[in-house]
């Protein structure tokens, strides 16, 4: 079995942005990977449009206006899932 | 007619008893629930002491719980105040101390964030996810004990008119919340403007976007129980994903909708809206900050069935002027106008030498007049002074006008345009923010010196807020630092989203920081043509 070192990094990069760009600008220090960016408040209705820009540009996917949903984005599991999916597509 | 907001559940009850009053979550009430329920928790509170007048705080976020509280405290006498469940608990706590809550409606997951000098405050708390009675002598009552009280009338109450219903707490200018005191009879003179204006039918759904501590709220929830429609509401899960709330508005079948231009202009943009899947959309109100025209523009197309209107007004007045879109001249429109005054509302423009402006083309500031205006601020009577000011061009008895700090202009068709603020107050996403509330937060830091707060006008929000900070020397802040500590004061619509640190701010020859040329310096130019 290989072991796949582009993974951590796709969800570092992506902590990293929503640390600097959503949370930190709102107070918020720190999050776990499962806990929920919208109950948190870290997520707001623009905040959603930042991240999937930063998803477009910079991982690489193209993001449908459909999968703009909380399923996909509701944490950073989901987000790292979404776009490894696509990745792969 | 109404004199009390009760009364339009009650008459919609018993005319329409088994039709959906509200819908949230996926979880609905009858009216005549919504009714029984509503008459319940009002014995509950009463018997626990609640009087007329009394406060009692709503803080747990939106669903049917929420329009039973609100009613069941009016039925008690009671004045309800609706806290933003994401507001920080610092202000959450300031709140409750400034008007003097006692009671307080909650989920347990928000009366844990509470320090213990705001709950030892209270006389109790009733938790609405709390099925199971406490021990004898509990301050913490469960939803569950509502069952023991009659839900077939409200309690007995002496309440007229001129009784206060809800405070809402707005921004301040000297760094603390203020409370607008709502009367039943100025909710009652929008609602019933609106339900004859709008033509709100039993046959209506309305949606409630608004947070309910926000006026536009008003709206939805009441004229929804006047008319007998039904309300769906619209919470944090769907509000943030266009795509959801497009297709909420599509399988509700929302005929009438109402929020901030800027909620309007993110379904615009991601949502891939259809005229064909809401033919049963009939009207769109919008409130709360400037739409940007070319998205009204869009918007005015995309939805060629859908009546738009612009409403205008200061949480002291709910709305006091409309202007109903007109799809001919919208093409030639650089700006949309804030309309003409509401029936029973009178406003005029008040210019520099304190005349009424009636030639076309002057500007004044707006002063509002008739029974829909606040009679001031809880506990704040210097700022009651201040702003619900004697009418003066009323010469043959006393009475108040409110100056709303807007400056408007008159244009020969009878319209007013919004031009812009005698102070430092801005508006983003719809929020009232006082720029001063901001900056006091900054100052509080021990390690800034100075701090100035901008607003940095954006198409999508209204405004982007700019924090420029001089620290004190030897200090060495950091954006994230004081971004943080600005998260235990004020919400997080508030916080800066970004801050520039210099060594000193600039001063203008009078020695105070020059506030307009850091504005100019943040304020991207228009590109040349």
């Amino acid at each position: 079995m290989s072991t796949n070192t582009a993974q951590p990094v796709v969800k570092d990069q992506i902590r990293e942005f929503i640390l600097e760009n959503l949370a930190l600008p709102k107070g918020i220090e720190s999050f776990t990977d499962e806990e929920s960016l919208m109950e948190t408040g870290v997520i707001d209705s623009l905040g959603i449009f930042r991240l999937v820009a930063f998803l477009e540009e910079n991982m690489g996917v193209r993001v449908s206006d459909d999968e703009i949903n909380p399923d996909n984005l509701k944490n950073l599991n989901t987000i790292e899932a979404l776009v490894l999916q696509k990745r792969k597509k | 007619m109404a004199y009390i907001l009760q009364q339009l559940l009650q008459r919609s009850a018993a005319r329409y008893p088994e039709k959906l009053a509200v819908w949230a979550r996926g979880t609905s009430i009858t009216y005549s629930e919504l009714e029984s329920r509503s008459n319940q928790l009002a014995h509950l509170l009463q018997q626990h002491g609640v009087r007329k007048g009394d406060r009692v705080g709503i803080f747990f976020p939106k669903c049917v719980e929420s329009v039973i509280v609100m009613l069941g405290i009016v039925k008690a006498g009671g004045v309800y105040v609706p806290l933003d469940p994401q507001a920080p608990p610092d202000r959450i706590g300031y709140i409750i101390g400034n008007c003097g809550i006692r009671v307080l409606i909650t989920r347990s997951e928000k009366r844990r964030l509470l320090d213990e000098a705001t709950l030892t405050s209270l006389a109790f708390s009733i938790v609405i996810d709390e099925t199971k009675e406490h021990s004898n002598g509990s301050r913490v009552l469960p939803w569950s004990m509502l069952q023991q009280y009659p839900g077939t009338h409200a309690p007995q109450v002496t309440l007229t008119e001129t009784d206060l219903a809800y405070i809402l707490y707005t921004s301040g200018s000297t760094g603390r919340p203020k409370g607008v005191m709502i009367s039943h009879q100025n909710a009652l003179t929008f609602i019933e403007w609106c339900a004859a204006e709008f033509q709100v039918t039993s046959e209506d759904r309305l949606s409630n976007h608004a947070p309910l501590h926000f006026d536009l709220s008003v709206f939805d929830v009441y004229n929804t129980l006047e008319a007998g429609a039904s309300l769906y509401m619209v919470t944090e899960d769907l509000a943030l994903f266009p795509t959801r709330l497009a297709s909420f508005m599509e399988t509700q079948g929302i005929t009438i909708w109402y929020s901030v231009p800027s909620a309007l202009t993110l379904l615009l943009l991601h949502a891939n809206l259809q005229a064909e899947k809401l033919q049963r959309l009939r009207i769109i109100l919008f409130a709360g900050e400037v739409f940007a025209m070319k998205y009204l523009q869009q918007l005015a197309t995309l939805l060629p069935h859908v009546e738009l209107y612009n409403l205008y007004g200061p949480t002291e007045t709910n709305v006091c002027t409309y202007y109903k879109v007109d799809r001919a001249l919208l093409p030639g429109m650089e700006k949309l106008p804030i309309g003409i005054a509401c029936e029973n509302f009178e406003v005029f423009a008040v210019n520099d030498q304190n005349e009424i402006v009636t030639e076309t083309g002057g500007t004044g500031e707006l002063y509002v007049r008739g029974p829909g205006v606040t009679n001031g601020y809880w506990a704040d009577t210097e700022k009651t002074r201040k702003m619900v000011v004697p009418n003066v061009f009323q010469k043959n008895f006393e009475e108040k006008m409110y100056r709303t700090g807007d400056l408007v202009q008159l244009a020969a068709d009878g319209n007013y345009f919004f031009m812009g603020r005698r102070d430092s107050m801005i508006k983003s996403r719809g929020y009232r923010i006082e720029l001063g509330e901001i900056e006091s937060a900054l100052l509080s830091h021990p390690a800034v010196k100075e701090a100035v707060a901008i607003a940095v006008p954006d198409d999508t929000v209204g405004s982007r807020i700019k924090a420029v900070v001089a620290s004190h020397s030897g200090e060495n802040l950091v954006s994230a630092e004081l971004q943080k500590y600005c998260g235990t004061k004020i919400p997080m619509y508030m916080i800066p989203e970004t801050i520039e640190f210099r060594i000193e701010l600039p001063k203008t020859s009078t020695g105070k920081v020059d506030r307009v040329l850091l504005t100019q310096e943040s304020t991207p130019q228009p590109a040349l043509q």
